[in-house]
């Protein structure tokens, strides 16, 4: 999962990045309304966080503007909590809305329902045959066992099982998994692939040559 | 305002409005019943005398000589009762009294007289039992009236010495003037009521108006502040009286608008350090983390609560200057020393993006506080620097010029959209649309500024072409 957090107050912005990381996500930022625009049109984020007022071009120009060309979950950000402000923000086309000061497990709570709901699941348990992905927890358990994978092995098989039944691209992959701070080589994917084959069998991820890996 | 409420103006007003009606009403029915009273009594005088002048003649015998004595009539010649005073029903036998003397009719008067010894001489039938002359009349006046009980009665003294009375019953005027009471009585509580209904209706009508003003202030007094009084008729008194609430209640409710907007804006404005502190604590807490990851979170805290502290300082030196109690220093100081203090401060922040300042101080006295007109220079001189360009200028001036003297400080900046100018002194104001500020500006900086020139009675204007720069210029009183 990759997120893009756009936000102009910096502090919050290394906490933000640091709890989402922590969270085991691929996460990018971007200190005005501009640059996180620009961010937002060519990577395909799973969720952006976005914060309203911001200097050079606010957060409702940028959802304004996105909304024209992506569907890219949207997580309003702002320190506005007057009603018509929620409903502005809802009608302009976010996702969901958070007040400052926030809770972060609130925050992320929200942030993994509108991730949730972009892929068309209403719970956060996604079943597999006997392997159980639990998108809340962040773990997985293999007929009725929990397995130990590490945060990238975990969203690997996250992002697969919300894209159940498709083809996923490697170049998707490192979209998603990967954000502009990691300096990765191409085999590594290979070896995240490997190892989850080695912890929930070797036909949990069946790989399609020339095009990408799929979850049947 | 709807239930009874006996001491509303209403009431009052009916009850003075009643009180004087009930008043005049009773005067005038009083008024007429004495009159009424007082005429019939005159003519039953009136008939009393001419009854007397018909029958003097006949019962002094002796008379003033003129008259012809009453033994020429024969219905009174009639032995004397034994003594006067006496019992005179008892004493006087049957055919002893008359219906009538010669020649008069006397219908319901009735009449007697005495001789000189106090013998009755003669007696009506239909005379009162008891019947005795007026004690205080005196020989020769035109006689004596007085009322005896349900009876009015005429003594006259002949100067011989007989005595002559004649009377009636007051009966019938008594039960006329009944009748009569009865019907003021009627007619009078008729004219009340009516009279006071007019009175209450008069009084709705006139109070209406005070109403609704009363009734739409109870609802501005609940708290909604948006209403306002109907105040159709500005020609009346009440008329005015609505328009100078209005105008009152729309400049409270602009004070409570503008109160609550600063609240809202200044919660609003702590919003964002307080996040930074509670994203920044709940991230790092979440883990062991490294020494060096503990120290960066509280660095930002720290800068977080130095913001919140700023903005705190900012708040409570703007709700002194709202409230009065800053106390402003009144002495002479030159502007120009005070500006040239304040440009050696802020040269460092602009030496580090190569911004040039030049200096055109004119030595300009004025009256005031300069430490607060400094902090105002400072400001200024502040923004000049952060909303310029690298490499940029920036131009102060000061100068004695029409009765004040003049601050000019001109940045060759990005400039300030027109649509931004007037809204510039306003508290909260960022026209960089950017209410998060990690250089730790308030936004309260020139809404501070401008409450202390105010103070000072003087004035800050600013003008501003984008892509030309700004232009801020403060006047103060010349020393």
């Amino acid at each position: 999962m990759r997120i893009l957090v756009v936000e102009d107050e910096l502090d919050l912005q290394r906490a933000l990045v640091r709890a989402l990381r922590d969270e085991g996500y691929a996460v990018d930022s971007a200190n005005d309304g501009e640059d996180g625009f620009f961010n937002a049109k060519n990577t395909d984020y799973d969720a952006v966080i976005l914060d309203v007022m911001m200097p050079r071009m606010d957060g409702w120009e940028v959802i304004k503007q996105l909304r024209k060309i992506k569907r890219t979950p949207v997580l309003m950000l702002t320190a506005r909590d007057q009603s018509r402000d929620r409903v502005k923000g809802l009608d302009s086309g976010a996702d969901d809305y958070v007040v400052k000061p926030f809770d972060l497990p609130e925050l992320l709570a929200r942030l993994r329902a509108i991730i949730r709901r972009s892929a068309n699941k209403t719970t956060n348990q996604i079943e597999l045959g006997s392997v159980v992905v639990d998108t809340a927890a962040r773990n997985i358990m293999h007929s009725g066992k929990p397995v130990e994978l590490t945060a990238r092995e975990y969203s690997l098989v996250e992002f697969l099982a919300l894209h159940r039944g498709e083809v996923v691209t490697r170049t998707t992959l490192y979209e998603h998994l990967f954000d502009e701070d990691d300096s990765t080589m191409s085999n590594l994917l290979d070896v995240h692939v490997s190892n989850v084959r080695k912890k929930l069998g070797p036909e949990f991820i069946t790989t399609r040559r020339g095009h990408g890996y799929c979850i049947e | 305002m709807h239930r009874m409420n006996f001491k509303s103006i209403k009431w009052r007003l009916q009850a003075w409005h009643g009180f004087l009606l009930v008043a005049l009403v009773a005067g005038l029915m009083i008024g007429f019943y004495s009159f009424e009273r007082r005429a019939r009594l005159q003519s039953i005088d009136k008939a009393l005398q001419e009854v007397m002048t018909s029958l003097l003649p006949k019962l002094s015998p002796a008379g003033n000589g003129r008259h012809n004595g009453p033994g020429d009539s024969r219905g009174f010649r009639r032995p004397p009762p034994p003594e006067f005073g006496g019992d005179i029903p008892e004493q006087a036998p049957g055919g002893f009294r008359a219906r009538a003397v010669d020649g008069v009719d006397l219908g319901k008067f009735y009449y007697a007289s005495w001789s000189p010894e106090g013998r009755v001489v003669s007696i009506s039938t239909n005379a009162p039992p008891n019947l005795l002359p007026d004690e205080r009349s005196i020989a020769n006046t035109p006689g004596m009236i007085r009322t005896a009980g349900i009876n009015r009665e005429l003594t006259h003294h002949v100067p011989n010495g007989f005595r002559v009375i004649a009377g009636t019953s007051l009966a019938p005027m008594v039960a006329q003037l009944r009748q009569l009471a009865l019907w003021l009585v009627v007619i009078g509580s008729s004219i009340v009521i009516v009279g006071s209904t007019i009175g209450w209706w008069l009084a709705s009508q006139a109070l209406r108006p005070i109403e609704a003003i009363s009734r739409t202030a109870e609802e501005i007094a609940r708290g909604d502040l948006s209403k306002r009084i109907n105040s159709s008729e500005t020609e009346s008194e009440l008329g005015q009286l609505a328009l100078v609430l209005n105008s009152t209640f729309a400049r409270l409710d602009a004070a409570f608008e503008h109160q609550k907007q600063f609240t809202y804006d200044a919660a609003h404005e702590l919003r964002t350090p307080v996040s930074v502190i509670l994203t920044q604590t709940q991230s790092t807490l979440n883990k062991e983390r490294s020494p060096a990851e503990y120290r960066e979170t509280l660095e930002a805290c720290q800068r977080a609560a130095q913001r919140m502290r700023r903005l705190i300082e900012s708040l409570l030196e703007l709700a002194r200057l709202d409230a009065g109690q800053e106390t402003m220093k009144r002495v002479r100081f030159d502007l120009a020393d005070a500006t040239r203090e304040c440009v050696e401060m802020v040269r460092p922040l602009a030496d580090e993006r190569r911004i040039v300042i030049r200096l055109e101080l004119s030595p300009a006295g004025c009256h005031g506080d300069p430490e607060r007109v400094a902090q105002v220079v400072l400001n200024l001189l502040t923004n000049a620097v952060q909303h310029n360009n690298d490499n940029g200028a920036i131009v102060v001036s000061t100068n004695p010029n029409n009765g004040f003297s003049t601050l000019i400080v001109s940045d060759s900046g990005p400039g300030i959209a027109p649509e931004h100018l007037p809204h510039l002194f306003k508290r909260f104001y960022r026209a960089d649309g950017a209410r998060t500020s990690s250089q730790g500006r308030s936004g309260l900086g020139l809404a501070i500024s401008s409450a202390i020139i105010h103070a000072h009675g003087g004035s800050i204007e600013v003008n501003s072409n984008v892509g030309d720069g700004s232009q801020f210029t403060v006047r103060l009183p010349l020393a």
